[in-house]
Parts: structure tokens; sequence; C-alpha cells
């Protein structure tokens, strides 16, 4: 029963949480948006404009559920919950601290991969449901990039589990602190088993890792439908993509899948590449700051810092750099980001067989 | 409550497929699709199948169905007119084809009833006594990779020859003219 009530309780709080930063991340989205084109962004609303987005979310709570009436009304109401659902089942296999995770599997990497393609589902039958020449252009502009871009993360995913060796993300990030149980070796020389920190993480493991991650960055950008990659929503083309037809806690929906998305893969990146709930602090002769500075709480702290600053850059490269063209996308991903990943996806066996013996 | 899961995957799936082949609305039908691919999926996970079952909706759904759906929404309109156009019968087949249809169904069926033997086979008893079992805590990924590269391994590499024969032919089609 015990066991039970944990299993009800953990995904009420994971979705609280995911809800808590969407509402802080749009307000944070809109002051940076601001900062960037030289405005204030909210201000108004409550103390620096802090209650906007509550105030946003509300009303948006409260407005009339609207179905086109040509729309497929099955399809129409299924699709947001299909996208959220999709993004909060990745949640499921994410590591917050050390053994602190819904689900312990050895298979947690691939899960999320799974899972995060059903998204595309969703996004479909929006589009297909909503019976809207924008919507369905703007769906079909969104699978393509989605699909397209599932490759770029996925070679750069198995380049980085070629170095691990497990698709347990729990374990992943055991192996990138002061708590692995193997050696870890800085560049393949230098034993940090002991200092920990910042020279333990992933990226630091091989050369060729910090590449990977590039990669990595750019291609969840392009997964999460975010600017520059942003033309599934391009407002000055498509109205407002596959989303146009949606109103009130529908359209809250989407929009929490979008930014449950980014979190999700920011905090994957986090996990596989940037050491996961490891202390960027490394062990300084009689100065322990790897040792002082892990525990569960000090977990959840680094997982959360470091995923928020991902965010925060996300952010930032959407107010800054121009949308891209759909075929500078596509011409992108595949001459450009699927070559260099399989280059280092053969680095990484070379790697491991060479260097890592 | 896992036989209970369990009885709840099958149904869904048994349910969900008979609705992909009997709905008249194909777009409706395809999305139906997913769910019976994703009650298959649950139903690899009791088989302690985890990777075939995730393997299921990364290919199936994240791949297969999305080109399903695209090839419908770029088809053209009249030859969706003739796919939707079909009567509400069950069988819809001549009278002699059909029977010949029911004649074998009705053999498979009559086979296996004769065939099925209410103990367990031999080589079950047999493997369960030498404890060659796979426990729900195994890591099943590890021994799928060295399986994989040891005694499968001529399947493996046929099947990485026939992806790459694909990659290719795709490119070729998908080839401008003047570029040659």
């Amino acid at each position: 029963m015990a066991e039970l009530l944990i299993h009800i309780i953990v995904p009420i709080a994971i979705f609280g949480f995911i809800a808590l930063f969407t509402l802080f991340a749009v307000y944070a989205e809109r002051k940076i948006a601001g900062f960037v084109q030289d405005r204030l962004g909210p201000m108004e609303t409550g103390k620096y404009g802090l209650l906007q987005t509550i105030a946003d979310i509300l009303k948006l709570l409260q407005k009339e559920f609207i179905t086109p009436a040509a729309a497929d009304r099955i399809l129409f109401a299924l699709a947001p919950i299909v996208i959220f659902a999709a993004v909060f089942v990745g949640f499921a296999v994410m590591p917050w601290g050390p053994d602190l995770l819904p689900a312990n599997t050895n298979t947690g990497l691939f899960f999320i991969m799974a899972v995060v393609s059903i998204d595309a589902i969703g996004i479909l039958m929006a589009g297909w449901g909503s019976n809207n020449k924008y919507s369905l252009l703007g769906s079909i502009r969104a699978i393509a990039q989605m699909v397209s871009y599932e490759i770029p993360v996925g070679l750069s995913l198995i380049a980085a589990v070629m170095i691990t060796q497990t698709l347990n993300l729990n374990e992943i990030a055991f192996q990138q602190g002061v708590l692995a149980q193997e050696d870890i070796f800085f560049f393949g020389f230098w034993n940090v088993t002991e200092i920990g920190g910042i020279l333990a993480w992933n990226i630091f493991q091989a050369p060729h890792l910090i590449v990977v991650y590039v990669i990595f960055f750019i291609a969840t950008l392009a997964e999460c439908n975010r600017a520059p990659f942003d033309i599934p929503e391009a407002e000055s083309e498509l109205i407002g993509g596959f989303h146009t037809e949606y109103g009130g806690i529908r359209f809250a929906f989407v929009f929490l899948a979008e930014y449950a998305m980014m979190f999700l893969v920011t905090m994957l990146g986090a996990v596989i590449f940037l050491g996961g709930w490891n202390t960027p602090l490394p062990n300084m002769g009689a100065l322990k700051l790897a040792d002082w500075t892990t525990g569960p709480f000090w977990g959840i702290f680094w997982t959360l810092s470091k995923s928020l600053f991902i965010v925060g850059v996300q952010m930032w490269i959407r107010w800054t750099l121009p949308r891209f063209r759909a075929d500078q996308l596509m011409d992108l991903c595949w001459k450009i980001m699927i070559p260099v990943a399989f280059i280092c996806m053969a680095i990484s066996g070379l790697w491991r067989i060479l260097v890592m013996v | 409550m896992e036989e209970l899961l369990f009885y709840t995957f099958a149904a869904l799936a048994i349910v969900s497929a008979l609705l992909v082949v009997s709905l008249k609305n194909t777009a409706r039908a395809l999305f139906l699709f997913f769910i019976t691919l994703f009650a298959l999926a649950g139903l690899f996970l009791f088989a302690l199948a985890d990777f075939v079952a995730i393997t299921q909706i990364l290919v199936y759904v994240g791949g297969v169905l999305i080109l399903m759906i695209f090839a419908f929404m770029l088809s053209n309109k009249e030859l969706l007119k003739d796919l939707q156009a079909i009567s509400g019968k069950f069988v819809d087949m001549p009278n002699t084809q059909s029977i010949l249809l029911v004649i074998g169904f009705l053999a498979v069926m009559i086979y296996g009833i004769v065939e099925w033997h209410q103990q367990t086979p031999d080589w079950i008893t047999h493997n369960i006594k030498t404890k060659q079992i796979i426990q729900s805590t195994d890591n099943n990924i590890h021994q799928l990779g060295i399986k994989f590269m040891t005694q499968y391994i001529l399947p493996f590499e046929v099947i990485s020859i026939f992806l790459l024969m694909a990659l290719i032919g795709a490119s070729q089609l998908s080839r401008k003219e003047d570029d040659r």
C-alpha cells in the first residue's frame, strides 16, 4: 500500500514541478526577451511582473472549450493529452540525485528516445484533427523536422553510450563523480576518480564528447521546435502552427508540453554529458569540496541548477538568432550534423578500444 | 494487479486492432493503430522483453506509423475515396473464396486444439529445473549485445547491409534528374 502511494505521489510531485517550472520559465523567457530587445517585459502584475504568468494561466483555465465545427472531435480533443503525456512519461527515468529516481531501469535512455518520438504522433493528431490548412502545414513541418533531428540526437547519444557502456541513466550519472565504481580518466590520461568535480564529467572523459554535446544541444533545440528552429510555429507564415485552433486549457497543455520537453532534454543532456547530479567542485587536497557537496539534496540542487542554466541558454539563443529557412534546416541536419555525429561515433569506438582499456 | 494490467493491454490490443480494420475513417484508423502498437509493447513487457517493447515503440510508432500517416496525407483524394468506399459486409469476397477462407481458418483452429497439450512442454520444465530463466532484474541489454556480436552475428550483419541498401535506394529515388 505504501508503495502504491509513492507511485501516486511521485508523478504528482513531478507534474507540480513541471507546472511551476513552466509558469516561471515563461516569465523568465519574457524577461530575457525584454532584456535582449532592450525593453522591460512584464512589469505591471505583482512586483517586477512576477504574477504575470499566474494571471495568464488563470485566464486560460476559465476559457471556454472551443472545437471548430469541421474538426475531427476525438482527435482534436486527444491530441494535447498525447503530446503532454509523451513528454511527461520521459521524466519517469530521469535521475534527480544518487539513486533518487522514479524508475531505475536498464533501458532508461532508450526509453526516453522512444517516448519522445510519440510526441510526433500527438502533433500530427493536432494538425490533422484541427482541419485547418495552417495547422496541417505546421504539423507536417514539425514532423519532418522532428524525424530528421531525431537522427543526430540518437547518434550523439550512441556516441556517449559507447563511452559509458550502459543505458541506465542512474549508472551513467554515478560514473561521473566521486561515487564512481570504476576509474575515471580526464581526457584518457589523468586519473580523477578521487578528485571528481567538473573534471570527471563525461564531456571531459574524451575530447570528442564536447563536439557530441554541441550536436546534441543543437539537435534537441530543433526537437523542441524552439527558435532558431521554430518554423513549425512560424507566426509570420503559419499563424501559429499546429496549435492554431487550440484555446483555453488545451492550449495550456500544448504549451506545458513544450516547456516540459525543454526541461527534459536539458536534463537529459546534463545527466549524460554534464555529470547529472554530480558537483562541479573538485576535491583539492584537504579541501574536499566534491565530497562535501555530494548527497541527495545537493544532487537535486545541482541537477536543477545545471538544467535551468541550459534552459536559460536556450532562451538566450531564441531571442538572439533569426529563424532558419526550411531547406537550410534540413541541410544543417543531413549534411553537417549527421556526418559529424557519425565521425564522433567512430571515434568513440576507437577511444573505447584503444584508450580506455 | 499485474494480471489486471495484462488483460487490459490484451483487450486494448484486440479491440483497437479490430477497430483499425473496420473503421471507415482512414485517418482515425491510422491513429488508432498507435494504440494497438502501444498495447503490444505493453504485452512485450510482461514477457520481460523490455528492449523489444521499447524498440516496438521507437520503430513502429516513431517511424513506420508516422510514414503511414504521411503517405495517407500526401496521397490523392480520389484514391482515398476508392479506399473508403468499401462495403459494410464482414467478409467482402465472392462466396467460393470466402468458403475456402473459412475452411482454412477452421482447419488451423482444429489443428491447434488437437496439438495442444495441457501440461507445459518439456524444454520449459527442464529450463526451470536448471535455473536457465530470465529474472525481471536481469540486464537484458547486456545479454542481447553479447548474443548479437557472437551467436547471431550473421543475421545482424545481413540486416545492416539490407538497411544500407534501403538507404542508398531512397537517396537514389529522391535525387533530381539533372544531378547525374
